[in-house]
């Protein structure tokens, strides 16, 4: 019996093709983002931060995944979904809960919007709230990186929904154009807020749209970390060496509303229990215990670990004061055109 | 010196900072093989190359938002908007991104960007290539919003802001383009963002004005010489951030003004700079703050007789001169 377990686990490692490392590093990195946004949702419900919050609890192999690997300098354009591509990129938990509590602390200072992460240091671009807005913008990094030469990738990342705006073919028709240096990452979670992928395209596949582009597109488990992973890793090597964009549709879901106010009542409970049996985490979980790189000890150990890194967090943004009002003023301009201030 | 026109101004600018700093590149629709539909562009091509004078497609949404990009990433890039009718498309950029990017991230990114919008009527566009739309920019903070009236200053400004850390509207009057002549120096020089010209002292009325209409109101000043009345006329320049000192202890002096924009009156620039004078120089005042502005219909329209209609000239801002003199 041992004999042939210790066969089975060597062939499923092999069919996963991953070193034991980067599985539980991309493991790792899934736990941390789900046990953080599970925190935010709790707090949330308990008034500790205003504004609301948009959990990703369900989808985060889409960005864990994905972002796993990437230099500090190669860029992710976010929409408001990546907690996962924050966390996976380093950003510290301190800046990723100052964003929500919009502290002083935070990195914009408390002036975007919660889950609006972005960390220059570690190449998460702050986010708008115009949907495919990133993706515009982050093709044009990947622009920049081209001109300038530099072996830098952009992932951008957005939902279905935000496949139908104009901007975002613009953005993808250039790119296939110059052959810029960009993977985008499309997030089908069937659900445009309360819009159904049936009515935001005739298509079935996201992936398909690459084909009027002149690009590779796939259309992959977005639930399988590793699978996540292992494409996106292609597509960033393709991406580095000049060959061009590939768009990735990772097929996930949502478990909880568009955001913490939406009792999202317009899917059945059918449709998330089935999802909700396909829990990302728990799906690499079990992979990484049946290779024997996991065990239930190390698991708790790893989930106290990360609990005790979110208090620490939560504690020092949650005594942070708010930045002054007039700070409002700040970051309009370079110093060069102070804003005026009102008289009352 | 030889006369350089307005166009060749803004094409020496370009050059220059090309060749200056090679952060900065160019991108937009027919600039690169065509150089230019006005030719701004011509010859740059083959100076420099195309990964920096860059031939976009038709998609208005990411030459705004492409060029936001590549500004992050640390390049000067100074996209085109071939006329302002078509830049609609790019709004969203231009507003979500552009303007916000540094307020959203606390200064985090920042976006050196000058995207040259070529505009204005006069010249026989018809309702779609006639327009001037800087009130739309106007009215968002975190933009900077230029429109030069003279080659000197369409070079100096170009300079200033493709040097400068804001991201700039920079607006192109096409009807000067080859109209206004004018020797400038050889020497690298700028003019300075925010900062208003006074093109002719006087003291019974304040005109203000930009772009096309600058040359208009000084029309109409030398006319109302030869009627004794002596008018100050001031160039705006910069439009946002504007220069409050210069007009305000203008009106201060001369206790009237009349205020001229090419674009339709009501929300325009004007009606800002008019209510600040009110706010701020009430006092001074002699006569109501007067506008000649170009009518609040929807676009500039093309028979050549009604464009005239529509626009503002000598004789109407003579006109609204002489009105509040006899006040």
């Amino acid at each position: 019996m041992p004999a042939s377990k210790k066969k089975t686990v060597k062939s499923k490692t092999d069919q996963i093709g991953l070193p034991d490392e980067t599985m539980l590093g991309l493991f790792s990195n899934l736990l941390k983002t789900r046990l953080l946004d599970e925190r935010f949702r709790k707090l949330y419900r308990q008034g500790r931060f205003a504004g609301t919050y948009f959990s990703a609890v369900g989808q985060e192999a889409t960005t864990v995944g994905p972002t796993y690997g990437l230099r500090d300098e190669d860029l992710i354009a976010p929409s408001h979904r990546e907690i996962g591509a924050s966390v996976t990129k380093g950003v510290p938990l301190d800046k990723i809960a100052g964003q929500i509590y919009a502290r002083e602390s935070s990195p914009d200072k408390g002036k975007s919007h919660p889950c609006h992460y972005g960390w220059k240091a570690k190449g998460v671009i702050a986010p708008s709230s115009t949907l495919a807005g990133q993706t515009v913008i982050g093709t044009g990094c990947a622009m920049g990186f081209q001109i300038q030469k530099r072996d830098n990738v952009v992932l951008a990342f957005f939902g279905e929904g935000a496949t139908a705006r104009g901007g975002w073919h613009e953005a993808l028709n250039y790119a296939g154009i110059y052959k810029l240096p960009i993977v985008y990452i499309c997030q089908n979670n069937l659900w445009a807020e309360s819009v159904p992928a049936s009515l935001a395209a005739a298509i079935t596949d996201f992936s398909d749209r690459a084909k009027a582009y002149g690009f590779p597109g796939v259309t992959i488990d977005g639930n399988n970390v590793f699978t996540t992973h292992k494409t996106a890793v292609e597509a960033i090597d393709r991406a580095r060496k000049g060959d061009g964009p590939t768009l990735i549709e990772c097929k996930t879901y949502r478990w909880y509303g568009h955001s913490e106010i939406d009792p999202a009542d317009y899917r059945t409970s059918q449709e998330l229990e089935e999802w909700k049996s396909r829990d990302p985490i728990k799906f690499a979980e079990k992979t990484l215990m049946d290779l024997g790189l996991l065990t239930t000890a190390k698991l708790e150990a790893l989930v106290e670990q990360f609990n005790q890194e979110i208090d620490e967090a939560i504690d020092a943004v949650d005594k942070d004061k708010y930045a002054d009002p007039e700070e409002a003023y700040n970051d309009v301009y370079s110093e060069q055109f102070p804003v005026r201030r009102v008289d009352w | 010196m030889k006369k350089t026109t307005f166009i060749e101004a803004i094409t020496e600018a370009l050059d220059e900072e090309m060749a200056r700093d090679e952060r900065v590149f160019l991108i937009g629709e027919d600039i690169g093989i065509y150089g230019g539909v006005f030719k701004a562009t011509k010859g740059l091509l083959d100076k420099y190359g195309a990964a920096r004078v860059i031939d976009s497609p038709i998609s208005e949404v990411y030459i705004a938002g492409g060029s936001v990009g590549a500004a992050m990433v640390g390049l000067r890039p100074v996209p085109e908007i071939q006329f302002a009718d078509f830049i609609t498309p790019s709004m969203d950029q231009i507003i979500q991104q552009m303007a916000k990017l540094r307020y959203r991230s606390g200064g985090q990114w920042t976006c050196p960007m000058t995207m040259r919008v070529c505009c204005g009527a006069d010249i026989g566009g018809g309702l779609y290539h006639s327009q001037t739309n800087e009130q739309w920019f106007f009215s968002q903070p975190g933009l900077i919003v230029v429109m030069p009236s003279t080659p000197y200053d369409a070079k100096g400004l170009l300079k200033s802001a493709i040097r400068g850390d804001d991201p700039v509207i920079y607006f192109e009057h096409k009807r000067l383009y080859r109209w206004i002549k004018e020797e400038i120096p050889e020497d690298d020089f700028t003019v300075p963002i925010g900062k208003a010209a006074l093109r002719k002292e006087g003291s019974d009325v304040t005109l203000v004005a930009y772009g096309l209409m600058y040359h208009r109101s000084m029309e109409a000043a030398l006319a109302l010489e030869k009627d004794g009345i002596s008018a100050e006329v001031i160039d705006m320049r910069t439009i946002l951030p504007w220069d409050r000192e210069m007009i305000l202890e203008s009106v201060k002096k001369t206790s009237k003004a009349v205020l001229v924009q090419e674009s339709s009156k009501t929300g325009g620039v004007m009606a800002e700079i008019s209510a600040t004078i009110m706010e701020e120089v009430f006092d001074y005042l002699d006569a109501p703050v007067t506008r000649v502005c170009g009518l609040d219909v929807p676009a500039v329209p093309f028979a050549p007789p009604m464009e005239h209609y529509f626009l503002p000239n000598a004789e109407k801002i003579s006109k609204a001169v002489k009105k509040i003199i006899e006040y």
